[in-house]
């Protein structure tokens, strides 16, 4: 059996750990980092139980008869319900002041999506598409040299969350960071996915659905900024 | 309350679509050897991918849909066997009309387990291997199977065979 994804997913949780302590550092999530890590991690979890539930049941596994299975991550995920669960999931834990919080989880999330994305290097499987170019990499036994595509991503994400983490910085509309994120994300797996290897091309719609709903959300944040009182006139 | 009650039904009823084939149309699997596996890739002229599964191997059930999947995807460039060890032919064709259903996959029968062994397996299932189309073993792969290692070692092997 292997746990290399479980690997993975704790350097996604390292990687998101860090960028929430530096942004606290930072001022930018002052005194509530170690809330929004464990927000982040049970949005994470449900999210993939949903996803693997709604894989199962997509592939014909009954969940009430075979309970276990939805431990099986490696049989299949279901993005889309994975992705909207971990945001309802955000939603309902931070309902109270949904848009702070959500700004808040930014930098981290894309910042623990580029440390999924390097998980493939102790996997040894960032491998792609095949390609001549001199940083293909080649899995063990084979010549066949290959687009190292989650190293691609990792680097849009990780490159996103620093951009991200500036931004903030300089007190940008409320809930456009938290639109910055979806975007990237949605984006980030949209523009590679033609270098993955997958049956039938990936869950393309899903990425499409995410970059559009990241778009209207940053226009609708920017519409929607707080206008800032005027100065007093001075006596 | 209703959203509860809602959310349950939602379950039940997306369950009760699951599973619960018709074997009626499924013929018996042939028992076979291992040089009846080598000749059927060498007649087929293409690289092949051997499954190995069983219906009691809970992991079976969560990596058998993609192999059907991957069976259609592939039909022209690869050929697909199942092979089902150390199973009955009731609950071995119950779990092909389950979970195989429409799939191109030659599914047959290897009783003890010798023609795994034979291939360089192990007891534990699931187990796949990747054959080449002079029916080497090219690589093994050890328990389930996920549809990015699936498409790449599938795109290895036919790069292989120059098909």
């Amino acid at each position: 059996m292997e746990f290399t994804l479980l690997f993975a997913a704790a350097i996604a949780y390292v990687t998101g750990a860090i960028a929430l302590r530096w942004e606290a550092a930072r001022g930018n999530a002052a005194d509530c980092a170690r809330d929004l890590g464990e927000i982040l991690l049970t949005a994470a979890v449900v999210g993939v139980a949903v996803g693997r539930l709604t894989a199962m049941i997509g592939s014909g596994v009954n969940p009430l008869t075979s309970p276990l299975d939805v431990l099986i991550v490696r049989g299949g995920v279901a993005t889309g319900p994975a992705a909207l669960a971990a945001m309802a999931t955000v939603a309902f834990a931070a309902r109270d002041d949904l848009i702070v919080v959500a700004d808040a989880l930014a930098v981290a999330t894309l910042a623990a999506l580029g440390g999924w994305q390097l998980g493939c290097l102790p996997r040894e499987a960032c491998l792609g598409s095949p390609t001549d170019l001199p940083w293909a990499m080649t899995q063990p036994g084979s010549t066949v040299g290959r687009h190292p595509v989650e190293l691609y991503a990792a680097a849009i994400y990780l490159v996103a969350a620093a951009g991200l983490a500036v931004l903030r910085k300089r007190r940008p509309a409320p809930g456009l960071p938290a639109a910055t994120a979806l975007f990237v994300a949605a984006a980030g797996r949209l523009v590679t996915e033609p270098l993955r290897p997958s049956l039938g091309g990936g869950p393309i719609w899903w990425y499409m659905t995410g970059v559009a709903v990241g778009v209207g959300a940053a226009a609708w944040a920017r519409r929607h900024r707080p206008v800032s009182p005027p100065l007093a006139a001075p006596p | 309350m209703k959203l509860r009650i809602a959310l349950v039904a939602l379950l039940v009823g997306a369950t009760a679509c699951a599973g619960d084939g018709d074997t009626s149309s499924i013929a018996d699997l042939p028992e076979v050897a291992t040089s009846d596996i080598v000749a059927t890739i060498r007649e087929s002229g293409k690289p092949a991918v051997v499954n190995v599964w069983a219906s009691w191997c809970g992991p079976c059930r969560s990596e058998a849909p993609l192999l059907a999947a991957a069976s259609t995807e592939y039909r022209d460039t690869v050929e697909f066997i199942g092979l089902n060890v150390r199973d009955s032919q009731a609950d071995a064709k119950g779990f092909i009309a389950d979970f195989f259903s429409g799939a191109h996959i030659q599914h047959v029968a290897d009783g003890d387990g010798s023609v795994v062994t034979d291939l360089g397996g192990t007891t534990g299932v699931p187990l796949t291997f990747f054959v080449n189309a002079d029916a080497t073993v090219a690589k093994i792969h050890f328990g389930v199977i996920d549809e990015r290692t699936l498409a790449l070692e599938v795109d290895e092997l036919v790069r292989a065979s120059g098909a």
